[in-house]
């Protein structure tokens, strides 16, 4: 590659810098928090903006005037002493009020989206979501659809959604940017959001609260769809998964008789509560809290070897062997 | 200009100052210590620096492989307490130590042994601290170890313990450094030096002294409940039990913020030193940046919860938050607007201090703006815990404090080793600096407005995070080469730099009116001070050019007293250091350390006590300086009764289970020790009376009065106890067995303390020791004792009468 045949150095670098703009600052990022995906996110980016443009103008300002200083006032040879001026009152004075003044037209409307997105009775029609934050994976009940799934979240758009926040071990703080800002997880005390998605799309998301060895191995995914779509999603997850076959019929007869049942509820298998729930895993995209696709061979390693893939995850090693791993794959890639 | 007196060759050599190994061990020369807390400091922060650059090559890359996760959350809690407690704290203090006695034209601190004593527990407490690497257990809660992720049940090994016991043993020396700045500043200026005469970073430097003072026994408290869950089985951060986790973020964050304060107003000051000097102009606007600074550090008090805007406090609580960090940006902005003036018009001579401070200007106003963008709650829910905020923060932290501090020590290096620093060398090394810490922190914002969050050690591809996460770790290095250049300019200057001379700046303050370095008594005469910026007016006279006729010197009525050098601070600091080990190994290690503890505290106490230059301290308030300090220590002990009776009243009626206060709390026996204590005043102040008088008889016996009455209440209250036990109700029963033991116990404690300073002066007394002019011993000793009765006043009412 040769795209700078004759370029002295310092084209080069200024070339090098732009490349680096330019390659670096995608703001589109599926965790970005300029991209909004909800009312609350839109209101959010909207006062962000605001403040980002004023205080970039005064920082500018306050740049060029030091620039300004360090060339004008740099000393010559045989300068003299210069006047010795210890103040003067009235700029003091107007260098004060006029921050205030700036500063007012910050708060202003700072208080205003302050109570707008806190205060506030949620909607009668609202979709409620109990969501809770484990060490270190994602809880999502919903109370009056009698679902309850784990770290992919499915919302309707269009729809205002309640999230309670429950805490059963340490604090977490529940953040899915592109859906708005993040608020913590406090067990003991109740915090709620409350937005309606307003895109239809795969949002990511993670614990915001540093929760303890995998606090960075604790993502979600929120999944917003189109009314039907999220109808379809939660029939499934009602129903009763598939009655396994072959291979997966004895990975079903592993996971009854081995310790996995103490922790996670299948529908018809087991009711243990401590783990995510697994009636629909196979529906899921991701395994472990967003930590790699949920596919057959990811999920035989990882029951192989939880202790070693996920630092400090609460899910013991089981003792299986490789078959009896892939056997227990297959039978919870085939939860649909 | 010269100014022969001041720089005649002192011939007084102390017979203690000598250059072995065992001086700097015994010393308590203001300025040995300001060196030693130099040295410390820079070890610590090459240390942190390294556990940082660490942090950066993990994250390099998406999936990075270098360390695992426990590695890099212990990488990280270290980074962040070794960065604020044991190098930019530090840092701070070398200076506080060498420059405050000079810029105020005085010998030493008020209290030199004191002064060695903060440093010796910094010192081994920041070993401590570090020893947990050593036996594999570094601390990993984060820096601000929120509870209940801190508690037995879910950080079960000693890395939490390392870090809680570091840090009450740091907060003991950063208050007792603190009390004894405070009485130095407002105590020993020279004559002519009044308050507003002083010069700014002096004037900053009170100001962190008050917030260290006033902030810190909020942290304390947390951490001593930490300690009483982890230890003992309280509740206090226990959700079951019906503890309330915003409790410790509460009280981290009331510290936490003042602590910011702490860590950047003493680079102000330094910056608004440096500026005038070589912009040859007086400081734009003096007064308004000594009240701008005042009101930053009053502001800081009441704006610690925008750290909790997304814990769930309601939008009041929000709003008020809100508004009170934005009114903080009007004093940081006047600062900022301030020194643009100071320079403007100046004849700007751009030396490597020069370069520090214009860098402070811009990088802290940087800084200073990303922070009034999360002063906005809904604003804030988007950045918090992102690297938005670790980009803001490292711009205030090191934008701001390091370079402040960079900008002082290449400022007061000639000062202090009398030799000059290589000047190309040190603007090369500013320049790598600065590039490298813009590409290691720029870029950081908008990683956090792309959403990475903090603390994670692992990353996803898909993110988009990996690219400038990159060039962020290039940029990390680029920080530690620039460092590493003012490391190599410093060692080189040692070696071979040219001879600085007394005053090479040109400077403006009193420092430069004696030789460099000082001698051990830092001036021959107690300089005059005619106005602010005293020196240069003798130099260059004032506006009119007219020169303040010279001033006899102050006379040394007494010749120059120099402390002599103690080796009892080092004594005490192992002590405490000692006991610490022990509560992670054995108890009887515990006792080992309390025994040496209190050994040398005694040792310590009465190493002078015969010793008439001792007897009269005191300085220019007329208030002696142990009177001082015992105030502005009984005011520091407000705001620890104070946190631990408000955590009393918050828990109040949380208890799951009983037995509950009405059930078991004895009104009538409490009334009775109550009265007991309250008379016990009555007593002391007899005695304070009858030593003054010399009246030995009545002194004894009132002294002896006292302690008994003291002995009486503690009867009380061990019965008081017994009978709680008893009934059911211990440490651990509920929450209210927890706040209340450890509330009467801590009070309990102080009377317990009471009554061996009361049985010690008792000693002295009979051994005809406590003579009149050792009033001001018995004095001292009434204030605490009226203090804690008061306390107790306090917690009769708030605990047994109001239902």
């Amino acid at each position: 590659m040769n795209l700078v045949p004759s370029g002295t150095l310092v084209v080069r670098v200024a070339l090098a810098a732009l490349v680096l703009l330019v390659g670096g600052c995608a703001w589109d990022g599926p965790m970005s928090t300029v991209v909004p995906g909800s009312d609350f996110a839109r209101a959010t980016l909207w006062l962000y903006a605001l403040i980002t443009w004023i205080t970039a103008v005064i920082g500018l300002l306050v740049f060029v005037v030091l620039l300004w200083i360090l060339v004008r006032f740099r000393a010559r040879p045989e300068a003299p002493l210069p006047a010795q001026i210890r103040g003067h009152t009235l700029m003091e004075i107007a260098w004060t009020i006029v921050p205030a003044l700036v500063l007012l037209v910050i708060a202003v409307p700072t208080i205003q989206l302050t109570f707008r997105t806190q205060g506030v009775a949620a909607p009668r029609d609202a979709l409620r979501v109990t969501v809770r934050g484990w060490q270190w994976w994602w809880e999502f009940r919903y109370p009056d659809l009698d679902v309850v799934t784990a770290n992919e979240l499915h919302l309707p758009v269009g729809r205002a959604v309640v999230l309670d926040l429950e805490g059963p071990d340490v604090i977490h703080s529940f953040w899915v940017p592109r859906l708005g800002g993040k608020r913590d997880v406090v067990p003991g005390r109740h915090n709620r959001i409350v937005l309606t998605p307003e895109r239809p799309g795969e949002h990511w998301g993670q614990c915001a609260e540093f929760c303890g060895a995998s606090h960075a191995n604790m993502g979600l995914r929120v999944i917003v769809q189109a009314s039907a779509e999220f109808d379809a999603w939660v029939a499934r997850q009602k129903a009763a998964p598939a009655e396994p076959a072959g291979l997966a019929a004895e990975g079903k007869a592993i996971f009854a008789r081995s310790a996995c049942v103490g922790c996670h509820t299948i529908a018809g298998v087991s009711g243990g509560v401590l783990g995510p729930n697994l009636s629909h895993f196979g529906g899921r995209t991701m395994l472990a809290a967003g930590m790699w696709p949920n596919t057959p061979d990811n999920v035989a390693a990882w029951v192989r070897d939880p202790q070693r893939l996920k630092p400090g995850v609460k899910m013991p090693d089981l003792g299986l062997t490789d078959e009896q791993a892939k056997a227990v794959a297959a039978y919870l890639t085939g939860l649909k | 200009m010269a100014i022969p007196h001041a720089l005649r060759q002192h011939e007084l050599v102390h017979a203690g100052e000598g250059t072995g190994v065992w001086s700097w061990v015994t010393t308590v020369d203001h300025k040995r210590i300001g060196i030693l807390y130099g040295v410390t400091a820079f070890a610590f922060l090459v240390i942190g620096g390294i556990e940082a650059l660490i942090i950066r090559l993990q994250l390099a890359r998406p999936h990075g492989a270098v360390v695992g996760a426990e590695t890099f959350n212990a990488l990280f809690t270290m980074h962040g307490t070794t960065m604020v407690f044991l190098a930019i704290m530090p840092l701070n203090a070398a200076f506080f130590n060498y420059m405050i006695p000079l810029m105020i034209g005085a010998r030493d601190v008020a209290f030199p042994r004191l002064n060695a004593l903060s440093y010796w527990i910094l010192l081994l407490g920041g070993l401590f601290l570090n020893a947990s690497f050593l036996v594999g257990a570094p601390p990993n809660g984060g820096w601000f170890g929120y509870a209940n992720l801190t508690t037995r049940q879910f950080s079960p090994g000693p890395e939490i313990d390392f870090w809680m016991l570091s840090l009450q043993i740091l907060g003991a020396s950063s208050i007792m450094a603190a009390v004894n700045f405070i009485v130095t500043i407002l105590n020993m200026r020279a004559p002519g030096m009044t308050l507003m005469r002083m010069p700014l970073f002096v004037w900053m430097s009170l100001v962190v002294q008050f917030l260290i003072v006033l902030a810190f026994p909020p942290i304390t408290v947390g951490l001593i409940f930490l300690m009483f869950d982890r230890f003992f089985g309280t509740h206090f951060y226990d959700v079951a039990a019906g503890g309330d986790l915003h409790l410790w973020q509460h009280l981290f964050w009331i510290f936490g913020h003042p602590e910011v304060y702490i860590l950047i107003l003493p680079a102000f000051g330094i910056v608004s030193e440096v500026l005038p000097t070589f912009s040859r102009k007086p400081l734009f606007g003096g007064q308004v940046m000594i009240y701008s600074g005042v009101l930053i550090g009053f502001f800081g008090f009441g704006v610690w919860s925008h750290h909790m805007f997304a814990a769930g406090m309601g939008p009041v609580a929000d709003a008020f938050f809100a508004i009170s960090t934005m009114l903080i940006a009007i004093p940081t902005g006047v600062k900022i607007f301030n020194w643009l003036a100071t320079m403007w018009g100046g004849t700007i001579r751009a030396t490597v201090p020069f370069h520090y401070a214009a860098g402070l200007v811009a990088l802290f106003t940087i800084g200073g703006l990303s922070g009034v963008m999360h002063a906005s709650p809904p604003v804030d829910l988007q950045q918090t815990d992102t690297y938005f905020v670790v980009a803001h923060f490292h711009y205030v932290l090191i934008g701001g404090s390091l370079f402040g501090i960079l900008a002082g020590a290449s400022y007061w290096w000639p000062k202090m080793t009398g030799r000059l620093l290589d000047e190309r060398l040190g603007r090369l090394g500013f320049w790598v600096l600065f590039a490298g810490f813009n590409l290691t922190f720029f870029p950081q914002h908008y990683l956090g407005a792309i959403g990475m969050p903090r603390r994670i050690y692992t990353y996803a591809a898909g993110t988009g995070w990996g690219f400038w996460n990159f060039w962020s770790t290039v940029g990390a290095f680029g920080i530690a080469f620039g460092v590493f250049l003012f490391a190599v300019n410093a060692l080189l200057s040692l070696r071979r730099g040219p001879p600085a001379g007394a005053d090479p700046w040109d400077g403006r303050t009193l420092e430069w009116r004696t030789s460099s370095p000082p001698p051990p008594h830092d001036f021959d005469e107690i300089p005059p001070v005619y106005s602010r910026d005293s020196f240069w007016r003798e130099k260059y006279g004032d506006s009119r050019g007219r020169k303040p006729t010279p001033r006899p010197a102050a006379p040394d009525p007494h010749g120059i007293h120099m402390p002599a050098p103690s080796h009892w601070p080092i004594v005490i600091a192992l002590g405490i250091v000692v006991a610490a080990v022990g509560a992670l190994t054995s108890l009887a290690l515990v006792l080992i350390g309390a025994a040496v503890l209190v050994g040398g505290s005694f040792a310590f106490a009465l190493e002078h006590h015969r010793n008439p230059a001792h007897v009269r301290q005191e300085g220019g308030l007329g208030v002696d300086h142990r009177k001082l300090a015992m105030w502005v220590f009984l005011g520091s002990e407000c705001f620890l009764f104070g946190t631990l009776i408000a955590t009393y009243m918050a828990y109040k009626g949380r208890s799951v289970v009983g037995p509950h206060p009405h059930e078991i709390l004895n009104l009538p026996i409490t009334t009775l020790s109550t009265f007991d204590l309250l008379m016990s005043s009555l007593l002391m102040v007899l005695a304070l009376a009858a030593v003054r008088r010399g009246d030995r008889f009545q002194s004894r016996l009132w002294l002896a009065g006292t302690a008994f009455f003291g002995l009486i209440f503690l009867g009380f209250q061990a019965y008081e106890f017994t009978s709680f036990v008893h009934e059911g109700l211990t440490l651990q029963t509920n929450l209210f067995g927890s706040t209340f033991f450890v509330l009467t116990g801590f009070h309990g404690g102080h009377v317990t303390l009471g009554v061996i300073w009361l049985l010690t002066l008792l000693g002295l007394d009979l051994r005809g020791r406590l003579g009149t002019p050792d009033a001001v011993k018995v004095e001292v000793a009434g204030l605490y004792w009226h203090f804690v009765d008061v306390v107790w006043i306090v917690i009769f009412t708030l605990v047994y009468l109001i239902p």
